[in-house]
């Protein structure tokens, strides 16, 4: 699938925006601070309903329209994408609104002119993207590892999606039952409905996610192995579920336990997945309702890189983490490709420029074979003249896009 | 809108209006000199009418909708087919039904569902009045017609677990299934996968 025209109104530094793209390879260059990554940020967040960096969405409004004295200030995202199975348009709004003294912000979300639930924009767009700041995977918290897992299966995975938001109004309303047993002694008769719901929801988000660790580490290793370190390294992911009590490792190796859940739910049902869960909550019992909140469960998930069988977060040197990530990101194209037998847009903001020449070439390599990629320099004399010549090369300043100078090619 | 410009009986309306859901103070003060210009006694009937809905209606001491008899209307026709009950959240979802003409039976208002969130309990829902009624009433079948929301099924699984050990009493909620009018391709897969697992021989 490829992107062939996007569309910006009042978002980031972009007042008003319309760009087209070929099918293939386009550069985005320029000074810093000029809206490089912006852009890349504008795609992704139709493909993902999130930023990759904002904390809050109404950051992304324009700040000159936002500090206009107009009570309505809409942001606007579209993008034209090609399918298979033919055109999509697709579209946020950002929308903050002032009555009184009091401000509002929503988002609305359309796919072919017509209103959508924020979560069905997922799956229209897939991309993969690269940024210098994905090393911090490795060594990072757990929770920015859970939701790069969750975003990645969100675009592939509608049924995922819509599990993991119903999980996590079911877990809030769980730990709301445990804290009123805690405070007020009242709930205990309302507590076994709503496990009863987050067994359900959780054995499928467990075994999802089990089988799509197993999956993008199968591709991540093998060109780990292959491709980027010439059989010198062995890469592996291990998912780690919080599928058990404290009491179940009683103070023994938690890590290892858990790869030995993971290995148990890679060829679990669902129901299974969810019957183990529901017995591991069970034993979990008298500490949930000590603490007031549900202390197992995909909430608690992490997963870990090993490389030649140490934690590559504790041991690694940051060359082999850069490594493990490449190897990772390029193995989710891989894996999203024979997911969903289409190969998702890549967007990679100036990873290139920290590559070596080799490692350049195979990830450039993608791109030969007909996937569309959009990549950010600040300068574009890095790239080879053969692959200048067959890209589109646009040169973003303040906020606006220009076609790029033909010097340059 | 400065207070101290406006007589106090204007703002007062004002301010009431702007506590009322989806209505903001500009709202609020646009319906407010509505009415105040407004012929006739359109203002005054307004009063009426907001005076009567607190005095006039109560609670039907039977299936809790609102009414303005105690016993309701519904709970005294006969023609209604007494040894069939559904259960509902809200007055509202009555008022849906009864539209339909398709349910002749007897209702019981919930009055809300099940959100220890909202810090919403059983207590506070017209449950324990709901056991009343079956225990002591002749019922062979309860409809459990919460809403599709997360909190309307806690609610359903909450009175199935109540519920079970009253002998004799068939419980069954009602189909999910695909919106009449709705586009396949636009319906969602959890909607989807209820529609099929209901599905009927043709
Ligand atoms: N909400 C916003 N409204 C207006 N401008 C914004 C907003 N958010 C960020 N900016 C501006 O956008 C610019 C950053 O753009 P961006 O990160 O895309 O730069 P870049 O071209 O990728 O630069 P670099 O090469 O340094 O990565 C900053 O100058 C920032 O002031
Ligand atoms: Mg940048
Ligand atoms: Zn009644």
């Amino acid at each position: 699938m490829y992107i062939n025209h996007l569309s910006l109104t009042n978002f980031r530094n972009y007042g008003r925006l319309e760009l087209d793209f070929g099918p293939q390879a386009t550069l985005l260059y320029g000074a810093n601070a000029q809206g490089k990554t912006n852009l890349l940020e504008a795609m992704y967040y139709l493909a993902t309903t999130r930023s990759q960096h904002a904390a809050l969405d109404n950051q992304l409004l324009n700040w000159e329209a936002d500090l206009a004295e107009d009570p309505l200030v809409v942001g606007r995202l579209v993008a034209r994408v090609e399918r298979r199975e033919g055109e999509r348009l697709l579209e946020m709004r950002l929308i903050r609104e002032q009555q009184g003294d009091q401000i509002s912000f929503r988002r609305e979300a359309l796919v072919d002119r017509r209103k959508v639930r924020l979560m069905d924009l997922l799956g229209n767009l897939r991309v993969v993207l690269f940024l210098p700041q994905d090393v911090q995977l490795v060594t990072g918290a757990p929770g920015d590892r859970r939701r790069y897992l969750d975003i990645t299966l969100c675009q592939t995975d509608p049924v995922y999606c819509r599990t993991l938001s119903r999980y996590n109004k079911v877990l809030e309303q769980r730990n709301a039952a445990l804290r009123s047993i805690v405070e007020e002694g009242k709930g205990r008769d309302v507590l076994p409905v709503f496990t009863e719901k987050l067994v359900d929801l959780g054995g499928t988000i467990f075994a999802k996610r089990a089988s799509f660790v197993a999956a993008i580490a199968r591709e991540a290793q093998r060109i780990h192995y292959e491709e980027l370190t010439d059989g010198r390294e062995t890469l592996r992911l291990h998912y780690l579920p919080r599928l058990y009590s404290a009491s179940y490792t009683n103070g023994s190796d938690s890590t290892a336990a858990q790869m030995e859940w993971a290995e148990w739910l890679e060829s679990a049902s669902a129901e299974q997945a969810a019957e183990r869960f529901r017995h591991a909550l069970h034993e979990a019992r008298e500490t949930d309702l000590a603490r007031g909140r549900t202390t197992l469960g995909p909430q608690r998930d992490d997963w870990m890189f090993m490389v030649n069988g140490r934690d590559l977060g504790s041991f690694g040197s940051r060359g082999q983490q850069r490594t493990a990530i490449l190897a990772l990101k390029m193995g989710e194209i891989e894996w999203m490709a024979a997911e969903t037998e289409e190969t998702p847009v890549l967007l990679l903001d100036e990873v290139v420029a920290e590559l070596d020449e080799r490692r350049r070439a195979l990830l450039l390599g993608y791109i030969q074979q007909g996937t569309q990629a959009i990549l950010t320099a600040t300068d574009p004399s890095m790239f080879t003249d053969a692959f200048l010549e067959q890209a589109q090369t646009l040169e973003v300043q303040d906020g606006r896009v220009v076609e790029g100078k033909s010097a340059l090619v | 809108m400065a207070s101290n410009v406006l007589p106090r009986s204007v703002q007062r309306l004002i301010d009431e209006f702007a506590r009322l859901p989806g209505i903001g103070p500009k709202s609020a003060a646009r319906l407010t000199f509505y009415l105040l210009r407004a012929a006739g006694d359109q203002a005054l009937d307004l009063s009426a009418a907001l005076h009567d809905l607190k005095e006039k209606t109560t609670l039907c001491s039977n299936c809790f909708n609102i009414t303005e008899q105690d016993p309701c209307a519904i709970c005294l026709d006969d023609n209604r087919q007494r040894e069939l009950l559904c259960v509902v959240e809200e007055p509202l979802d009555v008022v849906a039904l009864e539209r339909s003409r398709a349910y002749k039976g007897l209702y019981h208002v919930l009055h809300g569902a099940i959100s220890p969130v909202e810090g919403i309990g059983p207590e506070d829902l017209k449950i324990e009045e709901l056991m009343n009624r079956l225990q002591h009433g002749d019922f062979g079948e309860v409809i459990i017609a919460t809403n599709a929301t997360l909190e309307g099924d806690a609610t359903t699984l909450y009175l199935q677990r109540r519920l079970a050990g009253i002998e004799g009493l068939r419980l069954t909620r009602l189909a999910r299934g695909l919106s009449v009018g709705g586009d396949l391709e636009y319906t969602d897969d959890i909607t989807l996968t209820r529609a099929l697992e209901g599905r009927q021989s043709l």
